[in-house]
């Protein structure tokens, strides 16, 4: 395979990666069916926050997200199943199964652990340093403004610790079992070794329960935005939310079984960050997973970071010479 | 205890009524693309055929099925094809539903060690207001009333239960759906009696 020179790289000399918008295929159909496929992501998006900016006190509450969350989950699947981008990604009953298992792993024990020593504690041990007088710069802020301030600290936070699990072996360990799925499906960004699931998720967020407003509308744009990372819909998406935000041709890029393509687009929600930093690749890969698409079982799944550390710890420091 | 009692679990029985003169061997020859998938391997004899699968790809169309056998009765007015097949994921999925329900009951002891919330409400700081925001409309901020967030962030096993439940309904729907959609396949694959 010859690839592609993008920047200084050459994408797509293991496997295949269309690189370019142009060459993305457009959605098929009607004009309605185009229409819908065109603006859906756009119109969820200002829905969810014009929702959160004039929803009175009494249900503007985490509860009534979650609610939310999960609706907007189900539809997504709908759109999976009307307008699916590839067929080799069909949702199976296997692969339903084994997302709703991590899904479920997210909602209970791993809420669990950042209860006690993950997001929560780290926002309630920074609270005693800070009075919210010394925050009234912030709060006096237009509220939206607010929100995208707190999506994009956590969003960049999240793409050097992205970045980091791309380029450091320890991290690299956990986070190389996301790797392994070979298909995109809306709960599959929940499929990983609960090890890195807990250190993605770590964040600050908490600290700002005081301003519950934004903090609903922060969390609107991740779900109306990072949910399209793992979707197997194709949408015509309009030229500019391509250009700021994060969209499933670039992590279906991000996944691909191209090395090179796989250290790209690292951002959660706005790809305007791996433009900053010259990590984007606008384009598109149907064929994911590593070890030429080897699908990890869920046993392997949760033992595999362990195991490839043991294996590469007694490669390099043989068990007869340490004793 | 007799395993047969509860192994229909994760195991699927069947067979089916192929159509007047159609050989074992052909049967297989149909089949064989079924077994041609990555991570398959199987063994042919002349009226059986042993698979087994490791790591098999999502889309192939007998993922689900982990090793089994199928065996084919010829009979006079029709060979009868009969199969038996194994499932990890049926009976992960089985176990997945008590696994969230003990999952609930870890919560609720758990959540007995959690520090119970400070009784005096939280005063927030006149919050003010960006006169922008308030040209458009927005709610004025809820500066009298009890932290919500505290109570939205207490620990609750509502959620394992709710795995739980999902769980169990997708395994009975897994257990009838895999089952018909296999004896689908291969009528789709074999000339079967009508």
């Amino acid at each position: 395979m010859h690839g592609i020179r993008v920047g200084k790289r050459m994408i797509g000399t293991q496997s295949p990666v269309t690189v370019g918008w142009e060459n993305i295929p457009k959605v098929e159909g009607g004009p309605v069916k185009r229409f819908v496929f065109t603006w859906f992501q756009p119109a969820m998006l200002v829905a969810m926050i014009a929702f959160w900016y004039y929803a009175p006190n009494s249900i503007a509450k985490a509860s009534t997200a979650v609610g939310i969350g999960i609706g907007f989950k189900v539809l997504l699947l709908g759109l999976e199943w009307v307008n699916p981008r590839y067929a080799s990604w069909r949702l199976t009953w296997k692969e339903l199964v084994t997302d709703l298992f991590y899904v479920g792993l997210g909602f209970t024990l791993l809420h669990m652990v950042s209860h006690f020593i993950g997001s929560d504690v780290m926002a309630k041990s920074i609270e005693h340093y800070f009075h919210q007088d010394d925050f009234l710069w912030f709060t006096g802020l237009p509220i939206l403004l607010q929100a995208f301030l707190m999506a994009f600290i956590f969003d960049f936070g999240q793409y050097w610790m992205h970045r980091g699990m791309h380029n450091w072996y320890p991290l690299w360990l956990p986070h190389s079992v996301h790797h392994y799925i070979t298909q995109l499906n809306i709960n599959k960004g929940a499929v990983g070794n609960p090890v890195e699931l807990f250190l993605i998720g770590l964040g600050i967020g908490g600290f700002f329960d005081f301003l519950p407003r934004a903090v609903l509308i922060s969390g609107a744009f991740g779900l109306a935005i990072g949910t399209y990372q793992h979707i197997n819909v194709r949408f015509n998406s309009p030229r500019w939310w391509r250009f700021l935000f994060n969209t499933t041709e670039h992590h279906s890029v991000h996944h691909s079984r191209d090395f090179e393509a796989t250290r790209s687009n690292f951002a959660g929600s706005f790809i305007f960050i791996d433009r900053i930093f010259g990590t984007c690749i606008d384009g598109e890969a149907e064929l994911l997973g590593m070890e030429g698409g080897r699908r990890m079982s869920i046993r392997e799944q949760m033992t595999h970071p362990f195991t490839e550390a043991w294996k590469t710890l007694t490669e390099r420091l043989p068990l007869e010479q340490r004793f | 205890m007799n395993l047969r009692l509860i192994d229909w679990i994760w195991h699927i029985r069947d067979s089916l009524v192929l159509a007047p003169g159609q050989s074992s061997k052909d049967a297989f020859d149909r089949l064989d693309p079924l077994f041609r998938q990555t991570g398959t391997s199987y063994q042919r004899t002349n009226d059986t055929l042993i698979f087994s699968k490791k790591n098999q790809a999502a889309q192939d169309k007998m993922s689900v099925f982990d090793g089994g056998e199928l065996r084919i009765d010829e009979r006079a007015g029709g060979s009868v094809l009969r199969y038996h097949l194994t499932s990890k994921t049926l009976l992960f999925c089985f176990l997945a539903a008590p696994l969230f329900l003990g999952i609930a009951q870890f919560t609720v002891v758990v959540s007995k060690f959690e520090k119970p919330p400070a009784q005096e409400e939280k005063k927030h700081a006149g919050m003010p207001m960006n006169p922008i925001d308030k040209a458009l409309g927005a709610p004025e901020p809820d500066n009298s009333k009890k932290d919500h967030a505290d109570e939205d962030k207490k620990l609750s096993p509502k959620a394992a239960y709710i795995f739980s439940g999902i769980f169990a309904v997708l395994y009975v729907v897994g257990r009838i759906l895999e089952d018909r959609l296999l004896k689908a396949q291969f009528k789709k694959s074999l000339i079967v009696a009508e």
